[in-house]
């Protein structure tokens, strides 16, 4: 089961209850768009784009279906066009609440139990209480791996690319498979001692940056990422589900509680978060990615930079397109950002 | 055979706008000068709401319309850009930002610091971000109703839960303002005020009634302005006779065959927000004696389309009613359903054409303009041309470019119609 969701809040607890694998859409910065600029103007988010460019040309034979998660204007306006236009057995909209009061958390779990009943129906499975449990402490295993890895990533012991392209391995195979090469992973690099680099740390934030490349891009220049809070990152596992409750209020609670995206009311709120970061792992500047027209992450830039001066931390805003050559074209000013810090 | 007039004539009674939205602002002021609560709100939320709580309603995209209007938008933009807000971001909000910061007049779309912010992502997350910005600027608190978003192949059952979780915001709306103002609802009030906006819609869709009618009484003239009273003072009794006077006048030129063109030959929809900077734009469709009979933008703002809702049920119930009417309004509507109320639209009011505005401050309501054009050809027999601009922000408009295709797609209709 396919998901397309620009702020990690699809509970793939769900999908994995179903007896599915939960598969998250990227971007593919190396694929030219043709067929999309037929349904999307050219002004629109080039991520959610390049995702409709992919599926309009197939995706895998072995996705049954999709959810899409409330994003933003752009990435909810297109599931109709997907609905018109792509061929899959099952789409449904997750309405992720924008607020996350107890209201917000009681039609969350609303939401999340019409996704469950539309999936038992199409797909003719059960998924019971016990089922999302079971998943529930899977994913939280997975998530207390990834947050040991975390923090040996922040020691810069591991790559920040090779941080990033484990987590987006683990929101597209199976978790059983994906637990065996997290803890493969742990146990291969625990015991190492940081390497004593003069290294520039940094916190990554922005939009949902889904392309390692771009990671290993910084890395070239001298950068280290070893914050960020995006959802190919640390709102993936922010925290863990509590097993003790309900499970479905659980998983509301769980997303809805994660650190606030930029889609989010109030959006504000996300520099709380980055300050925290900051804070904790004596962070030497912060790089700030919009992709080309992601509005959510456009209107809090000034609110950021102003906050940034304040703080007296070094801070580079870019606005990307969604392809490699963008990043040779851009070389210049992370350089200059790099000589700053 | 039609009677003709002066062609794109429009009604006298529309003249008296001014007069309604003067008084509209000059309510604003009062409130500022008196210290009485003042609420900035953005199109979608229930203003009604507002007014039934004692809170003067201030609405800054029509203000912002104001500042396009009189070409002082571009200078306000310009403004927000140099302060790091995105060229690409939403003309409206930067319109605004540069009002404020210049402390712009009232008469030039300038605002009132407000008491408090209501905003909401019924019609997009700007409202939410626009208002998150300035709310933070003013230091001023900000309550925002989230509306789930309803998609092609959203259920009834989805449907009633999602009107649950917007009754409750407004329970919560109305406990926020109580906190701010010391005021408290009125069940009585809320019901006269209900009233009023139900009236005041119902004339507005009677006009769009008349239009109907070949040749079409009233032109973008009279609606594209005309339409503002319901945006600022649904609820108040004022607009209604206005609107009134609007209808009775074009009933007259109905029952004596007058249409608002000399001659008119094709009858078009327009779908989106009009490029406010540049309204004269429109009377060059007199050229082609082509007149636009047809605004789903601003056939929505009348609010009560849907059929489920009663009159009875805005009286009785106005909160309950107003969370049913904030998830079906036709700016918002899913792809499938804004396909087929043109359909039907087209049909009722004897379209020949539909000229959609890309409209770059808003991508959701371009997102699915594509696909939209081509079902309504390929389904339907239904030809559009779809133009590229921008609300507020005369930078983004070609308008030579614009009339090239306009004039092109009429050439299609005029072909169309030789069959």
């Amino acid at each position: 089961m396919a998901y397309f969701d620009a702020c990690v809040e699809t509970p793939e607890e769900v999908i994995l209850a179903a007896d599915m694998i939960p598969y998250r859409l990227f971007g593919d910065p190396t694929m030219e768009i043709t067929k999309a600029n037929e349904h999307i103007p050219p002004n629109h988010c080039i991520w959610a784009k390049n995702i409709l460019e992919q599926a309009l040309h197939g995706l895998n034979n072995d996705i049954k279906g999709l959810i899409t998660t409330h994003g933003c204007d752009c990435t909810n306006r297109e599931f109709d066009i997907w609905l018109e236009c792509i061929n899959l057995d099952f789409l449904y909209f997750l309405n992720v609440p924008l607020k996350s009061n107890e209201n917000a958390i009681n039609f969350y779990i609303e939401d999340i139990k019409e996704l469950i009943f539309q999936l038992e129906k199409k797909f003719r499975v059960k998924i019971t209480t016990e089922k999302i449990r079971e998943a529930i402490k899977k994913m939280n295993k997975i998530r207390k791996y990834l947050m040991e890895l975390s923090d040996l990533r922040s020691e810069m012991i591991i790559q920040g690319s090779e941080f990033h392209a484990l987590i987006k391995k683990v929101q597209q195979i199976d978790k059983n498979r994906a637990l065996e090469i997290l803890e493969a992973k742990f146990n291969e690099v625990k015991t190492k001692k940081p390497e004593n680099k003069n290294i520039k740390k940094i916190l990554l934030t922005g939009s949902d940056i889904d392309d390692t490349e771009f990671i290993k891009f910084l890395e070239d220049i001298g950068f280290h990422v070893i914050a960020d809070d995006l959802g190919i990152g640390s709102r993936y596992f922010s925290s863990l589900v509590d097993e003790s409750e309900e499970p479905i209020k659980a998983l509301a609670k769980f997303h809805l509680n994660k650190p606030k995206y930029s889609t989010k009311f109030p959006s504000f709120v996300r520099y709380e978060n980055l300050k925290a970061l900051i804070d904790k792992y004596d962070i030497d500047g912060v790089i700030n990615v919009a992709n080309k027209f992601c509005e959510p992450v456009l209107y809090s830039h000034p609110y950021l930079t102003k906050k940034f001066k304040k703080l007296q931390i070094p801070y580079l805003f870019i606005e990307m397109e969604y392809n490699r050559e963008s990043y040779k074209q851009l070389a210049t000013r992370f350089e200059a950002f790099a000589e700053i810090i | 055979m039609s009677k003709s007039i002066k062609t794109g004539k429009m009604l006298e009674a529309t003249n008296k706008l001014k007069n309604e939205m003067g008084r509209h602002f000059l309510a604003i002021e009062q409130a500022h000068r008196d210290k009485k609560p003042i609420a900035w709100a953005t199109a979608g939320t229930p203003v009604e709401l507002l007014y039934t709580m004692g809170v003067q309603p201030m609405l800054p995209e029509n203000s912002a319309t104001i500042s396009a209007a009189l070409k002082k938008s571009q200078d306000f933009i310009e403004l927000a850009e140099e302060e790091g807000f995105s060229y690409d971001l939403c003309s409206y909000f930067k319109t605004n930002v540069g009002a404020v910061l210049t402390n712009a007049d009232m008469s030039v779309g300038g605002t009132r610091k407000p008491t408090f912010m209501l905003s909401s992502d019924v019609i997009c997350d700007t409202h939410v971000n626009w208002f998150q910005v300035q709310a933070e600027r003013f230091n001023v608190p900000h309550f925002t109703i989230d509306v789930p978003h309803v998609v092609s192949n959203t259920t009834n059952r989805q449907r009633e839960y999602y009107k649950k979780y917007i009754t409750e915001q407004l329970w919560e709306l109305l406990d926020f303002i109580t906190e701010i103002t010391g005021n408290e609802y009125n069940p009585e009030k809320g019901k006269e005020i209900a009233l009023n906006s139900y009236e005041l819609g119902k004339v507005w869709q009677d006009i769009f009634e008349l239009r109907k009618t070949i040749p079409c009484p009233v032109s973008t003239r009279d609606t594209f302005g005309g339409l503002f009273p319901l945006f600022t003072m649904p609820g108040l009794k004022s607009p209604i006779r206005l609107y009134k006077r609007m209808h009775k006048e074009a009933k007259f030129r109905v029952d004596n065959g007058i249409g608002a063109l000399e001659k008119e030959d094709y009858r078009l929809a327009f779908i989106g927000i009009p490029f406010w900077y540049n309204l004269k734009f429109f009377s060059n469709l007199e050229r082609w004696n082509a007149i636009i009979v047809y605004e789903t933008y601003v056939y929505a703002f009348s609010k009560y389309t849907n059929p489920s809702v009663t009159k009875e049920m805005v009286i009785n119930n106005p909160v309950d009613t107003m969370a049913e009417l904030m998830l079906s309004f036709w700016y918002i509507y899913d792809l499938k359903t804004r396909f087929e109320k043109l359909r039907e639209t087209v049909n009722d009011w004897k379209i020949d054409g539909i000229i959609m505005h890309d409209n770059l401050s808003c991508r959701p309501n371009a997102c699915g303009m594509y696909d939209l054009k081509r079902k309504l050809m390929e389904e339907a027999d239904i030809p559009s041309l779809v133009i590229t601009a921008d609300m507020n922000d005369p930078r983004k408009m070609n308008e030579i470019q614009v009339l090239n295709q306009i004039e092109s797609f009429i050439e299609i209709l005029r072909e169309r119609k030789k069959g």
